[in-house]
């Protein structure tokens, strides 16, 4: 996972206490809540400069950081930027 | 796809018997609705009912006893018997709901412990999912499920448990054993006899007064193969079984009550006492009946389209989803309460404001206006405003 992208995700899990960001991380459980969906992508959007499908907007994406993460590096992919690119930046 | 996600045991609709048990216990809920809402007791008589006929049983498979039912049935159900009684419907379909966790989450030692007991006429469940200080919140709580030794130990306080003194078992959410956060939950199953019930407070609500929703406080052990679904897996439970069903089966409810209302105003018009006195030519009348039952053919026409839309959607999670099944809760809350509280206006200060006229008007109004505050209709509108930000293609479910 892109380190600028588990950054930014620390801030909308309120209870991540000192753990580090994994991809199995569980994102609800961690505190991002239905509420906060919006803002976090938002963020992503700013930070990758991609938009994710209203397709992709379902719980399985949202469920761990990895599978977030994996949404996102696809649209990077896709976008012809190679997310190991991004990763070492 | 045509399995129902919410429920797996959808069957074809007609299972023989159903409409005349629910029958059965409508006519017993009429014969004790006035007393019980008088003095806000609990309708022991037609859960007694529910006991007899074997509709305690209607979601459980034929397997363990039940009648093997689906969601059309608890729908049918709620509707038929919210036009007589709304806090008997809402018992019932609330407990339908813990029921149909059971089914889909339990674990088969805890399936075949529990549904045969139910289908036996001994397993009213009741829900405690309210918690002091979460505002209503579903998906976290505070009180942590500890365990050790194979047992799972309760210690949970609720504010809210519908029919808790008289539930012969209950589906409990708490904090997962060495849970991240608040947000990782546990279902657990508590019978009545592994619990110590401490009850607090007083019930003396403005209406649904025969739900006889109390404080409780819940503590005792069981052991873990009554936890339902997996460890820290609540929120599952709660999108694929509670909040589905939960939306679908109040919306009937209320529904049924406000056609119940409607029904006995437009029986009374149409008697031949009133019809001679009242004016049924008055445009005005003939504008607010034309208002509450389009009202609720909207109502019904959303309650179809969800209904079918959660028994072919594989995966409820989605944006649109969500708002559908929002939209049908908070509409129908919505539209129910208005109706009734248009045909009170509709027939006036005897037959819409006064307890013991036919209409039984003022008792459905007072019911119908808990509809918007059971799981906050504005708390909704918040959650549905970022929801439809997540769909900007709007695209429907």
């Amino acid at each position: 996972m892109d380190a600028r992208f588990t950054t930014m995700l620390v801030r909308f899990l309120k209870f991540l206490g000192d753990r580090p960001i994994t991809p199995d991380s569980p994102l609800h459980e961690l505190g991002l809540d239905s509420m906060q969906a919006i803002e976090l992508l938002f963020a992503i959007e700013d930070m990758f400069g991609v938009t994710l499908s209203d397709e992709e907007l379902h719980d399985a994406t949202f469920a761990t950081a990895g599978s977030l993460w994996n949404a996102v590096a696809a649209l990077l992919t896709a976008g012809g930027v190679d997310a190991d690119q991004v990763d070492a930046a | 796809m045509t399995t129902s996600a919410a429920n797996p045991a959808t069957t074809a609709p007609g299972i023989p018997g159903i409409q005349q048990r629910v029958a059965k216990v409508a006519a017993v809920a009429a014969e004790h609705l006035s007393r019980t809402d008088r003095e806000a007791v609990f309708p022991v008589e037609a859960l007694d009912e529910m006991r007899d006929t074997g509709l305690l049983a209607l979601l459980v498979p034929v397997r363990y006893g039940g009648l093997g039912g689906g969601l059309r049935d608890l729908i049918d159900a709620g509707i038929a018997l919210g036009r007589v009684d709304m806090s008997v419907a809402m018992i019932f379909v609330m407990h339908c709901q813990q029921v149909a966790a059971v089914v889909r989450y339990g674990g088969r030692p805890l399936c075949s412990e529990l549904l045969p007991e139910i289908a036996a006429g001994r397993g009213y469940l009741a829900s405690v999912t309210t918690e002091a200080g979460k505002g209503g919140h579903l998906l976290s709580a505070e009180s942590a499920l500890t365990r050790g030794e194979g047992q799972l130990f309760i210690d949970r306080f609720a504010p809210i448990v519908t029919g808790g003194e008289h539930a012969d078992g209950f589906l409990i959410t708490m904090q997962s054993p060495d849970a991240l956060s608040p947000n990782q939950m546990s279902l657990v199953y508590g019978r009545r006899d592994q619990l110590t019930l401490r009850r607090s407070g007083d019930w003396q609500p403005l209406g649904m007064r025969a739900s006889h929703s109390v404080a409780l406080h819940l503590t005792g052990q069981v052991p873990e193969h009554q936890l339902v679904g997996k460890h820290g897996d609540f929120r599952t439970i709660a999108g694929t079984v509670f909040v589905p069903l939960a939306h679908l089966g109040w919306s009937a409810c209320w529904l049924g009550t406000a056609a119940g209302a409607l029904s006995r105003v437009l029986k009374l018009l149409r008697s031949p006492e009133y019809r001679n006195k009242a004016n049924l030519d008055s445009e005005l009348l003939l504008s607010r009946i034309s208002q509450a039952r389009r009202r609720l053919d909207v109502v019904r026409a959303m309650l179809e389209h969800t209904h079918r839309m959660v028994c072919e959607t594989e995966d409820l999670s989605p944006p649109r989803v969500q708002l559908m099944l929002n939209a049908l809760k908070i509409t129908a809350a919505d539209e129910c309460y208005t109706a009734v509280d248009s045909l009170v206006e509709t027939v006036g200060m005897r037959h819409g404001y006064l307890k013991d006229s036919p209409t039984r008007l003022e008792q459905a109004l007072r019911d119908l206006r808990s509809a918007a505050l059971n799981y906050s209709n504005d708390r909704l509108h918040l959650a549905d405003g970022r929801l439809a930000l997540l769909d900007q293609e709007v695209r429907f479910a």
